[in-house]
């Protein structure tokens, strides 16, 4: 088959599209190695001759989601041309008289002036080299981001003097005129440059766009989603954690797959009954076909969150990623603690998640401002106990920090037996637990299991583990 | 096949089908590539009226899977038939009894029924499903998955297996490849997330509300009673409600369930009176009829204007 033919990557053009896709990959789009070389054989289909055939092969191939178009949108233009009109030379133009005649009147210009000119009548624009200073003395190494570019094109125009270009034009002019040049050829020399002008400034924003991008795409201390994910959650800087969320939708459609999968490849269970009967009705009650229960029943869930604010980063992607595998569980119950204990309802698909944690704490109970355990597993212990049964699995999220509160463990205990499973999330590491007013090592022996979920992959991972035996 | 995209579009075009550049060039690709077509967008754009018009452009069988929740390979890929092997080992009575013959003990003649089992399993009984169909098919023929998105994650899973090799494993027959690799088309209304890997195998296509132009061609080709003057302003206005922030926006099949009753109606000018009869045709709730009635509310002078920019549905 035609799609599986890895292709030698040779033509210049390939290598081009090669650069692209990486400019792709530092704006967030995700393409794997198996849809670049689509790509390329989609190219090698079509030709690159009608851009808008190559623009649709490569969009096909490469962006699998409506919401990257506009990076792609963005990036194709700067990698392979806006489509702008060239820019002319005046020269071609004019008689060698006339010629003479402006040459003659650029040399009066000032230098700065003269240069400018010089790239707007020929039609030759700034040497790359003359560019990169100019760019850089527009401080484009602080631009992220290819929309930035517009900025620093203007800045650098301003510096290439296109400020007082329509003084420079008049005085130009002026001095044609005086050396008797016709009015028919000035005019003509007059579109030129504008057209130029246009043209000059519309390569020069594709260029710097194109370099901000190929920058983007180099540098190697930007963290990108995956390595996002190993990243301590309260080191995560605001832009970090908007990506990072991003990352959690791509990892929970995985970590739904596999708990889907899990459940199906799981083995089968007791002889149903119920089920037999009724598809062997067809057979006139024969028991043909034999129906068994399945074994693995999808969990209902308990969840108990700190939501005190060191728990805030932590508790955002937790609750995102439990409620978004709302199809793999049987029923979700939530309770957030403080002081005190509240149920809460999250209600993800008409919350943003950011306003769902803001609405577990205000649910909440005021008063104590201290974080509280003990007393509120009391509450949990006479008011909800029923909400756990053999079949659920209880999800503590806290650090385990209790401001030398009784921790009542007995309570616990008492959740634990009645549970399937109670597990603990904690984002602090093993080695910290004891220290101050850290009582985790009391809880422990209460506990199914403790993840310690400093980051992303671990809490995928822990969440995954619990979905699994639970 | 097609021999470039100016044939695609053409027989596209042939069949009633107006195509864009790039649901050309896709259906091109796809062909080249021998991959699959993920096309996504709102309801009612034509997604499943592409494959539709695509197997009749080539002359090929189409074959729908329709995807619902649930749904799972018994139902998508084959199944035993029981009632079948049921009747013919009743009236096979008589033969069994005599290959039977002289034999006394009980597991004597099981080990002869065992030898002789491979003849219910077989493909006599087997009842094949769309997608074993569209894999055993003597012709090469067009998939469509339907509304991938509505089925499980689990199926979307299998489907991956399937797709990728193009062969199926039936434990008692072995493993059964496509005698052609059937050209598939899924389609998506984006209400879940897919999954990378079945997005990596698929060429993405994401299918639009068609702009102004292309919609009044759809509308002249489909509706051609209706006279060009109406045709312009009926779509303009639609394409002035789907900037609007309405409940549920109408899509193409309205448009032209629209210029029907236009035409039935036989009338002579979008005004007033018309716009207020007819616009429940267009618009499914009864907030949308009352914030589109305010807009329109105005006269024609805004309907007039604009319109030829076209907005994204709200997905």
């Amino acid at each position: 088959m035609a799609g599986a033919v890895v292709r030698e990557v040779v033509a210049p053009m390939d290598d081009r599209i090669v650069e692209f896709i990486r400019g792709l990959r530092a704006a967030g789009v995700r393409v794997s190695v198996a849809e670049s070389v689509d790509a390329l054989n989609a190219t090698g289909v079509l030709g690159i001759a009608n851009k808008g055939l190559f623009k649709a092969s490569l969009r096909t191939t490469l962006v699998k989601q409506a919401d990257d178009f506009p990076a792609f949108e963005e990036l194709f233009p700067l990698y392979f041309g806006s489509g702008g009109p060239p820019m002319q030379n005046a020269m071609d133009d004019l008689t060698p008289d006339e010629q003479s005649m402006l040459q003659a009147a650029l040399s009066a210009l000032s230098g700065r002036m003269q240069q400018l000119m010089d790239w707007l009548t020929s039609g030759n624009p700034p040497s790359k080299e003359e560019l990169e200073d100019l760019a850089r003395q527009a401080g484009i190494k602080w631009a992220n981001n290819p929309g930035e570019a517009q900025y620093i094109t203007r800045r650098m125009l301003r510096q290439m003097g296109f400020a007082h270009l329509e003084d420079q034009m008049q005085q130009l002019m002026q001095k044609l005129q005086e050396m008797g040049m016709s009015q028919e050829a000035m005019e003509k020399l007059t579109g030129v440059i504008q057209a130029n002008r246009e043209a000059m400034a519309e390569q020069i924003a594709q260029q710097i766009g194109l370099q901000i991008a190929q920058d983007r795409a180099e540098r190697p201390d930007e963290l990108h989603g995956s390595d996002l994910m190993h990243k301590p959650f309260d080191s995560l800087s605001s832009a970090e954690a908007d990506m990072l969320r991003l990352e959690v939708k791509r990892l929970v459609a995985q970590l739904r797959s596999r708990a889907a999968l899990r459940r199906k490849r799981g083995k089968e269970g007791k002889f149903d009954a119920k089920g037999t009967i009724r598809s062997n009705q067809r057979y006139g009650g024969v028991p043909l076909d034999i129906k068994f229960k399945k074994q693995k029943l999808k969990p209902s869930l308990v969840l108990i969150c700190d939501v005190s604010r060191s728990m805030h980063s932590v508790l955002e992607f937790m609750l995102q990623m439990v409620y978004e595998m709302h199809d793999q569980v049987n029923r979700v119950r939530s309770f957030a603690f403080y002081g005190d204990m509240a149920e809460i309802t999250v209600d993800m698909a008409n919350m943003r998640i950011d306003e769902a944690v803001q609405a577990a704490y205000n649910a909440v109970p005021g008063g104590s401002y201290r974080t509280d355990l003990g007393r509120s597993l009391m509450t949990f212990h006479s008011r909800y106990l029923n909400t756990v049964d053999s079949r659920t699995t209880v999800m503590v999220l806290g650090d385990g920090r209790n401001n030398y509160n009784p921790s009542r463990v007995d309570l616990l205990k008492d959740i634990q037996r009645r549970a399937k499973r109670l597990v603990w999330f904690n984002p602090e590491a093993r080695e910290q637990w004891g220290s101050g007013d850290s009582i985790m090592e009391e809880y422990e022996p209460a506990t199914d299991d403790v993840y310690i979920i400093r980051n992303l992959a671990q809490l995928a991972a822990a969440i995954d583990k619990m979905m699994a035996y639970s | 096949m097609f021999k470039d995209i100016t044939d695609v579009r053409q027989q596209l075009e042939a069949q009633q089908y107006i195509t864009s550049d790039e649901i050309a060039t896709v259906v091109y690709l796809a062909q080249n590539l021998c991959k699959p077509i993920l096309a996504e967008g709102p309801a009612g754009v034509g997604k499943t009226e592409l494959a539709k018009v695509w197997s009749k452009a080539l002359g090929r069988p189409l074959i729908r899977l329709q995807c619902y929740e649930g749904l799972d390979e018994s139902k998508a890929l084959y199944e035993w038939e029981y009632a079948k092997q049921m009747l013919y080992t009743q009236l096979l009575r008589d033969t069994l009894r005599t290959s039977l013959e002289g034999i006394t003990t009980l597991a004597e003649a099981a080990q002869r029924i065992a030898q002789e089992e491979n003849v219910f399993f077989s493909e006599n009984f087997l009842l094949p499903r769309p997608l074993l169909t569209a894999l055993t098919s003597d012709e090469p023929v067009i998939l469509l998955i339907d509304e991938i998105d509505r089925a499980d994650v689990e199926f979307e899973a299998f489907l991956l297996e399937v797709l990728s090799d193009f062969q199926v494993s039936v434990p008692e027959l072995g493993t059964i490849s496509a005698k052609f690799q059937p050209m598939v088309l899924l389609t998506s209304n984006n209400t879940r997330e897919l999954s990378e890997a079945l997005k990596r195998r698929c060429l993405f296509l994401y299918v639009d509300y068609p702009t102004l132009e292309n919609e009044l061609n759809i509308v002249r080709l489909k509706v051609p009673n209706l006279s060009p003057e109406l045709a312009r302003q009926a779509v303009t206005v639609v394409q002035q409600l789907r900037n609007m922030d309405l409940r549920k926006i109408p899509s193409i099949s309205e448009t032209l369930d629209w210029a029907r009753a236009l035409v039935t109606l036989n009338a002579k000018d979008i005004d007033q009176e018309t716009l207020t009869n007819t616009l429940t045709v267009l618009l499914k709730y009864e907030t949308d009829v009352q914030k589109a009635k305010r807009m329109m509310g105005d006269g024609g002078s805004r309907r007039q204007g604009g319109g030829s920019t076209y907005g994204r549905s709200n997905r």
